[in-house]
């Protein structure tokens, strides 16, 4: 680190008071063999600011509670255990750092909400590089100002039911959390966040929880870059929130009647860019949502590409490719306020004779069949039969039933980034 | 009636038209899929042409080819043969011929160009069709003196089939929409060998759709292999019935 010039004498005199003084931070051993051998007892008589270095081995204390600013470093990934007791670590300072352990035995308790790694109203805590074995919540901030969470291995109990599961990484009014590099699995929603603002969620993957792969309500100017969310049980919902910044993240395999790849409810001023929605039921559900960006978005494959119900304003799609999906488009009404401008369909049959890149005709992408379908969703047994084409086709000639102004005008007539760009 | 089958085998060999239907098929597919850069899409638009043309196809050349053989038949007729082997040779030979075309014209080169279980389904379900569609051209041809109008009635046959039965479906469902009547579409479009084919079909392209809404109790019926069993027998069945009723129309038949 460079400091400025007149600081430079003063770091000196303070590195030097750092090893020589009382004020130098001490480090305590735990191990099997050491005199001090419990990680509680440890944390009781460090002085704040201490560092306590944990050897590989098993310890089972119950609750641990850790209420000055320390720094707790594993070794080999030593083994804490909660022995089913509450939490397992309870942090209530600020500037803790946890690394390198090895956590399970939480109780299951959905009045106390307990975790393998509970934050209540701490700043800048550090937890890192860290494993949570079937945990109840695994982490669980609350009140916790610039925390780091990052390279951490959820794992949670396949076995169990959704009643006796809770969140992966669970926050709850924090504000600039940095969420990177973990991974989820077998949790009920894999991350959680309510009342979380200016935070990011960086390269995480979530896959196989049995609610949501991501879960935030009322959580203001967050960004959510290169995560991949797989066959959650329902996929993601993002509700009730403001200025959400999306883009590179994948949603894969998220299916069944109400998994969505990814699900907007109530939702201003969000940018939705690069992202691929492969395999799920329906990609993307857009319910209430005003002055949405969605491009460069890759839907291939699913069931739904985009459902957009009516109450949605403002929402732009450009520059997506829409590919192999049963249905590019659903709506419950007439959704006219929003627009659709030099996407890829692979279903346009237009031409294009300017050579432009564009197609010269519109490409309607609600097909009469989707409507129907809509209404009536038994009758997706009747897709890709004759009826049904003739019945789009005659509909894409002479448009009755759709909304005369849904339409993309100039289609795209390649895919914007080649085959695949992700 | 195997030296029925065989002389009939050899008549259908010699016949222009079966490796035409061959050829006819193998084009189709290797140029959609040269055509199209994303295999899936391929797939997907022969699925479409595969089902309503080979159904077409296997009726109607039925039908006209039982008529063309119509004085072979009755030479064969005086002969101290039972009717049943006459016609049974007959029509397994016919089967056999349209099944080859369809599987090595659509069937091997679905394989190649795009492997996996969507084009084994597709395949399958093709060649039942070419049974279950020669069956009831046979059943046409056997109740109808008159060659144009047994071809007629093959086209009608063939138009309810692949259009008409679907548009009432949509019909029955509209109709009674305000009614629990999910549990009876299943049986309702298995009604149709050629919806049934495409649902089968369906099943393993479409399965993200299917897995939402309604779209989740065709995949538990259809889905799994108890399902695909359920189709056959189904599909089984309509190769059955018209079979059996032509047999006896044939027994009694007067020349």
């Amino acid at each position: 680190m460079r400091l400025a010039r007149p600081l430079r004498p003063l770091a000196a005199l303070l590195a030097v008071a750092w090893a020589t003084g009382p004020l130098a931070a001490k480090t305590w051993t735990v191990g099997p063999a050491a005199p001090n051998g419990k990680l509680a007892a440890a944390v009781a008589s460090a002085a704040p600011k201490d560092t306590i270095r944990v050897l590989q081995g098993t310890y089972a204390e119950g609750t641990v509670r850790i209420n000055k600013p320390l720094t707790i470093l594993g070794t080999g990934m030593p083994l804490i255990d909660g022995r089913g007791e509450g939490d397992v670590l309870e942090i209530t300072a600020s500037d803790v750092t946890i690394r390198g352990l090895r956590i399970t035995g939480t109780k299951i308790s959905n009045i106390n909400d307990n975790a393998g790694i509970k934050v209540i109203a701490a700043d800048r805590v550090q937890l890192t590089g860290n494993q949570l074995l079937r945990c109840f919540f695994a982490i669980h901030l609350s009140k916790a100002r610039n925390p780091l969470i990052e390279g951490n291995t959820i794992t949670g109990d396949p076995a169990l039911p959704e009643s006796q599961r809770a969140n992966g990484v669970h926050l709850w009014q924090c504000t600039g959390a940095s969420i990177i590099n973990n991974t989820i699995t077998d949790h009920r929603d894999g991350i959680y966040f309510e009342f979380v603002t200016d935070s990011h969620i960086n390269g995480n993957t979530s896959l196989r929880n049995n609610r949501y792969g991501l879960h935030f309500m009322f959580s203001n100017r967050d960004s959510y870059a290169h995560n991949l969310f797989q066959h959650n049980g329902a996929g993601v919902a993002v509700m009730y929130s403001k200025e959400v910044d999306m883009r590179h993240n994948s949603f894969i395999s998220n299916r069944g009647a109400s998994a969505y790849g990814i699900l907007f409810k109530e939702i201003n001023d969000v940018t939705i860019d690069s992202n691929r929605f492969t395999d799920n039921t329906t990609a993307m559900l857009v319910d209430g949502c005003n002055r949405m960006e969605a491009k460069g978005n890759e839907f291939r494959s699913n069931g739904w590409a985009v459902r957009l119900f009516s109450n949605a304003t403002a929402c732009n799609f450009s520059a997506n490719t829409f590919a192999g999906n049963t249905f590019d488009l659903a709506t419950n009404g007439n959704p006219v306020y929003n627009t659709f401008n030099g996407n890829y369909w692979d279903r346009y049959q237009g031409y294009d004779l300017d050579r432009n890149g564009t197609g010269d005709v519109p490409f309607r992408p609600l097909s009469l069949f989707a409507m129907v379908n809509e209404r009536m969703p038994y009758a997706v047994v009747l897709s890709r039969s004759l009826l049904t084409s003739l019945m789009d086709q005659a509909e894409r000639l002479i448009p009755s039933m759709t909304p005369e102004g849904l339409a993309d005008d100039k289609p795209l007539m390649r895919p914007p980034h080649g085959k695949s760009h992700l | 009636m195997w030296k029925v089958y065989k002389y009939t085998l050899i008549d259908l060999a010699r016949n222009k038209f079966v490796g035409g239907w061959l050829l006819l098929l193998l084009a189709i597919t290797a140029g959609l899929f040269q055509l199209e850069d994303q295999p899936v899409k391929a797939m997907l638009s022969l699925s479409q042409v595969l089902l309503a043309l080979v159904p077409l196809v296997s009726c109607i050349f039925a039908i006209v080819y039982l008529y063309d053989a119509l004085e072979f038949t009755e030479l064969l007729a005086v002969q101290p043969l039972h009717r049943s082997k006459i016609l049974g040779g007959q029509l397994l030979a016919l089967s056999t011929a349209l099944a080859l075309g369809a599987l090595l014209g659509a069937g091997l080169p679905l394989l190649i160009f795009f492997p996996g279980g969507a084009s084994l389904t597709l395949a399958l379900a093709c060649f039942m069709l070419t049974l279950v569609f020669t069956a009831i051209g046979a059943l046409i041809a056997i109740k109808n003196r008159e060659k144009a109008r047994g071809v007629g009635l093959g086209l009608v046959i063939w138009f309810l089939f692949v259009l008409v039965y679907d548009a009432v479906l949509l019909w029955i469902m509209f109709a009674f929409s305000d009614y629990p009547i999910e549990p009876w579409i299943v049986p309702l479009a298995a009604l149709d060998p050629i919806d049934l084919g495409r649902i089968m079909v369906l099943l393993k392209v479409d399965l993200a759709a299917m897995m939402g809404y309604s779209g989740a109790i065709y995949e538990k019926f259809f889905g799994n292999l108890r399902g695909i069993l359920v189709a056959m027998a189904a599909l089984a069945a309509w190769v059955a019935v018209p079979s059996a009723v032509a047999f006896k129309a044939f027994r009694k038949k007067d020349f």
